[in-house]
C-alpha cells in the first residue's frame, strides 16, 4: 500500500464514462504527473484526489484512510489551480492565511506560518498587496504560498504553468523541482506539455481518452513506450514511424521498408523470431536514434547505415535536424550541427537499432 | 501635399459633426429638464402667481412656503398633516425591503450558479416569472395571503410584498454576475476549509460592490415609486409617499395649492435622484462588468 492509493477509480457522468478504471500508487515523496492532451480526464482525476468531484466506483485513499466520501478540507491536501484561484478581495497575506483561519490556527502561529512560508518564496514584499497588483510569476508563487502553508500530506497542481509566457514557464519549473527537492513531498501534478511532464516527474502516467495508457519513470516512457499513443505523445520532436514489413531469416529479424527513391532496404531488428515473419508493423525510433554515421551512439550494438536522399535540413543551433523518406513517410533525424547534409544530396543516416520499437498496425500496441 | 489636405478637411468636418451632435444632445437633455424646471419654479412662488399667470414665467416673490406646506401641514388624506410622515413611512418601507431583496437576490445567484442542484434552471425560470408578470394579477391573492399574516394594511405588509416581488429581478442580476466568477475560487475555498455561508460572506459578497449598487438602485427606484402596491396593501398609517402625493393632489377640499403639488412632487422625487446620483456609476458599471467578463 501507497502513500496515495488511487484503486479502480471511475468518473462518469450520466452515462458518459470520462475514467476507467484507474490504479495508481504514489509513494510518499513521489511527484506524479498526469499527463495526456485536452479531455482526457486528467483534471477529473485530480480533482478527484482533492475531494472537488465524486468518485463514481473505486477507491482513493491517502496515508491508509479512504478518502471517498471525505470533504476537500478534511483530507490534509492542498491544490495549485490553473487560473491561481487567489481570493480578489483579500491581501496576499490574507490569502495564504486563508486556510489555516477556517482551521482554526491562532493569529500568531498564522503569522508565524505566513512568515516562513512568504521566506521560503521570497514574496515577503508581496503580503500587503492584492491579488490584482501582481504579475503572473508572482501570483503563480502566491499561489503555491497558499498550498505551501498548511504543510499538506499531497499537494495538487493543475496545469499551475500554462498561464505563464514561455521564459517564465521554464524558471518557474525549475522553481517547482527546487522546492520538491527540498521539501520532499508528495505531488501529484497535471500538464499536457509532455516536457513539463518529462523534467518534473519521478514518474509519469500517460492519460487518453480516460485511460492510463501507461505508468513508469520517464525514462520507461520515453524509451520504452507501451503503445503508440505514448509513443507519439511523448517527445520532440516526436518519433519517427515507419511502416515496415517484418521477415525471418534463421534467427534474425529483419524489418523491410523504401528510401526516398522507392528502392528496399531492410534494417535488422533486435526481436525474438516467434510469429514475426511476413507481419506489417510499424518501427517507432526517435529522432536522435536516427543520426550522422559519426554522431551515432559508440555505445550502441547495433547500428544500421542506409544511404537516403535529404529533403530538408533545420538547422537548430546545437543540433540540425534532417527531413528524409523511408517507406513514404516523412522521417526527423538528429545530426550534429555540423553534419554534412544539404537538401538534395544522398547521405548516410545511421539507425540506432537498440533503441527501435515496434508496433502492431491495428492494435497500436508494442510488439517489440 | 495631397495627404496633409485630405487629412486637414478630415479633423474639420468631424468638427462640423461633433459640434452637430452636441447641439442635438443638448436639445434633447433640455427638453429632458424643462417639466422638472418648471416643477421647480412654480413650487418656489405664491399661489396667486399660478392661478392669475403665467405657469411658465419666473416667480416674482420668491419663497419657499409652499415646501414647508406641503412637508409638514398640507391636508392629506384627513388629518392636516403634511407628507412629512408618509415620506417615513416610505422609508422604513422601502429600507428593509432593498436589503432583503438584495440579500436573498444574493443568495439565490450563488445558488444557482456555484452550488447547482437538480432542476436549477427550472427554479431559476419560476423566479423570473416574478419579472414579467402583471402584478395586477396578483393583487388579490396577495390581499388574502397578507390577511391570512396578519400583515393587512400594515408597513410590514407592504415590505413582504416589495421583498417577494423583487427578489425575481434581484436573483437575476446576481445570477448573471456570479456566472462569471470564477468556480476555482469557490473550490480552492472548499479545499480551506470554508464552508457555504463562509464562502458567500468572506469571498462572494466582498467582490460584488457593483452588482449589489445595481440591486439597490433598482429596488429603491422600483419600491419607492411603486403606487400599485401601496394603494392596495397600506391603510392610512402606512400609505407610501406615493399614494399620499396623489391623495394631496386629488383632495377635494378648499382650493387646490399648485405651488404645494409642486413642492410635494419634487419632495417624491429627491430619494431616488440622490441615489442615482450617489451610485448611478456603479450602476453602469455594474450592468457592464457581466457583459465583458462573461
Ligand atoms: N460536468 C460534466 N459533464 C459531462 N462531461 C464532463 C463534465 N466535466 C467534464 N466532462 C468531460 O470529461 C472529460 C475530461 O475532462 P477534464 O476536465 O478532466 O479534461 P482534462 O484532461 O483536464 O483536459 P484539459 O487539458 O483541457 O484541462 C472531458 O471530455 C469533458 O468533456
Ligand atoms: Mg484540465
Amino acid at each position: 500500500m501507497g502513500f496515495l492509493d488511487i484503486r479502480n477509480a471511475t468518473k462518469a457522468y450520466g452515462s458518459v464514462q470520462v475514467l476507467h478504471e484507474v490504479d495508481i500508487t504514489v509513494e510518499e515523496g513521489e511527484f506524479l504527473v498526469l499527463v495526456g492532451p485536452s479531455g482526457c480526464g486528467k483534471s477529473t482525476l485530480l480533482n478527484m484526489i482533492a475531494g472537488l468531484e465524486d468518485i463514481t466506483s473505486g477507491e482513493i485513499s491517502i496515508k491508509g484512510q479512504p478518502m471517498n466520501g471525505v470533504h476537500p478540507s478534511k483530507r490534509n491536501i492542498a491544490m495549485v489551480f490553473q487560473s491561481y484561484a487567489l481570493y480578489p478581495n483579500m491581501t496576499v497575506g490574507q490569502n495564504i492565511t486563508f486556510g489555516l483561519e477556517m482551521h482554526g490556527v491562532p493569529k500568531t502561529k498564522r503569522d508565524q506560518a505566513m512568515a516562513d512560508v512568504a521566506k521560503l518564496l521570497q514574496i515577503e514584499p508581496l503580503l500587503a498587496r492584492k491579488p490584482g497588483q501582481l504579475s503572473g510569476g508572482q501570483r503563480q508563487r502566491v499561489a503555491m504560498g497558499r498550498a505551501l502553508v498548511r504543510n499538506p500530506d499531497v499537494f495538487l497542481f493543475d496545469e499551475p504553468l500554462s498561464n505563464l509566457d514561455a521564459k517564465l514557464r521554464v524558471d518557474m519549473r525549475t522553481e517547482i523541482k527546487k522546492l520538491h527537492q527540498k521539501l520532499g513531498t508528495t505531488i501529484v501534478y497535471v500538464t499536457h506539455d509532455q516536457i513539463e511532464a518529462m523534467t518534473l516527474s519521478t514518474r509519469i502516467a500517460v492519460m487518453n481518452g480516460g485511460y492510463v495508457q501507461q505508468l513508469g519513470t520517464p525514462k520507461e516512457i520515453y524509451d520504452n513506450p507501451a503503445n503508440l499513443f505514448v509513443a507519439t505523445f511523448m517527445g520532440s520532436p516526436s518519433m519517427n514511424l515507419i511502416d515496415v514489413t517484418l521477415r525471418v531469416e534463421g534467427n534474425s529479424v529483419f524489418a523491410d521498408t523504401t528510401d526516398a527513391k522507392g528502392a528496399r532496404i531492410s534494417l535488422p531488428i533486435n526481436a525474438s523470431v516467434n510469429g514475426l515473419d511476413g507481419k506489417n508493423a510499424i518501427l517507432g525510433l526517435r529522432p536522435e536514434a536516427l543520426t550522422d554515421v559519426d554522431g551515432s551512439d559508440a555505445r550502441a550494438t547495433q547500428i544500421a547505415h542506409v544511404p537516403n536522399e535529404v529533403t530538408v535540413t533545420e538547422p537548430a543551433g546545437s543540433d540540425t535536424f534532417v527531413t528524409t523518406s523511408f517507406g513514404g513517410k516523412d522521417c526527423v533525424a538528429r545530426m550534429r550541427a555540423d553534419a554534412d547534409a544539404k537538401p538534395g544530396e544522398r547521405v548516410t543516416f545511421a539507425f540506432n537499432m537498440d533503441k527501435a520499437v515496434l508496433f502492431d498496425p491495428e492494435t497500436e500496441a508494442r510488439i517489440a | 501635399m495631397m495627404a496633409i489636405a485630405s487629412t486637414d478637411t478630415a479633423i474639420r468636418s468631424g468638427r462640423v459633426t461633433r459640434t452637430f451632435l452636441y447641439l442635438v444632445l443638448l436639445l434633447f437633455a433640455l427638453f429632458y429638464l424643462l417639466p422638472f424646471a418648471i416643477m421647480v419654479m412654480n413650487s418656489m412662488k405664491p399661489l396667486d402667481e399660478i392661478t392669475g399667470g403665467n405657469m411658465m414665467a419666473f416667480p416674482t416673490d420668491w419663497t419657499l412656503e409652499p415646501w414647508r406646506k406641503a412637508w409638514s401641514e398640507a391636508q392629506v388624506g384627513v388629518d392636516a398633516t403634511g407628507l412629512r410622515p408618509y415620506f417615513y413611512n416610505s422609508l422604513i418601507m422601502a429600507i428593509p425591503a432593498v436589503m432583503l431583496s438584495t440579500f436573498f437576490g444574493a443568495l439565490n445567484g450563488y445558488v444557482l450558479t456555484k452550488w447547482q442542484f437538480r432542476g436549477h434552471n427550472i427554479v431559476f425560470g419560476l423566479l423570473l416569472f416574478s419579472c414579467f408578470i402583471p402584478f395586477q394579477i396578483v393583487l388579490i391573492p396577495m390581499a388574502r395571503m397578507l390577511g391570512i399574516f396578519g400583515l393587512a394594511g400594515s408597513t410590514g405588509g407592504l415590505i413582504l410584498v416589495h421583498f417577494v416581488y423583487g427578489i425575481g429581478f434581484t436573483t437575476l442580476y446576481f445570477r448573471n454576475y456570479y456566472a462569471a466568477f470564477p468556480t476555482e475560487l469557490i473550490r480552492a475555498a472548499q479545499i480551506d476549509g470554508a464552508g457555504f455561508f463562509r464562502i458567500f460572506w468572506r469571498i462572494l459578497l466582498p467582490s460584488s460592490g457593483p452588482i449589489i449598487a445595481v440591486s439597490f438602485i433598482w429596488q429603491f427606484t422600483n419600491i419607492w415609486n411603486d403606487f400599485l402596491f401601496g394603494a392596495s396593501f397600506a391603510d392610512f398609517s402606512s400609505q407610501p409617499m406615493t399614494v399620499a402625493l396623489n391623495n394631496l393632489v386629488q383632495s377635494s377640499t378648499g382650493v387646490k395649492e399648485y405651488n404645494v403639488h409642486f413642492a410635494g412632487a419634487i419632495y417624491a422625487a429627491i430619494p431616488t435622484l440622490l441615489v442615482y446620483i450617489v451610485a448611478g456609476r456603479y450602476f453602469v458599471r455594474g450592468l457592464m462588468a457581466g457583459s465583458v467578463k462573461g
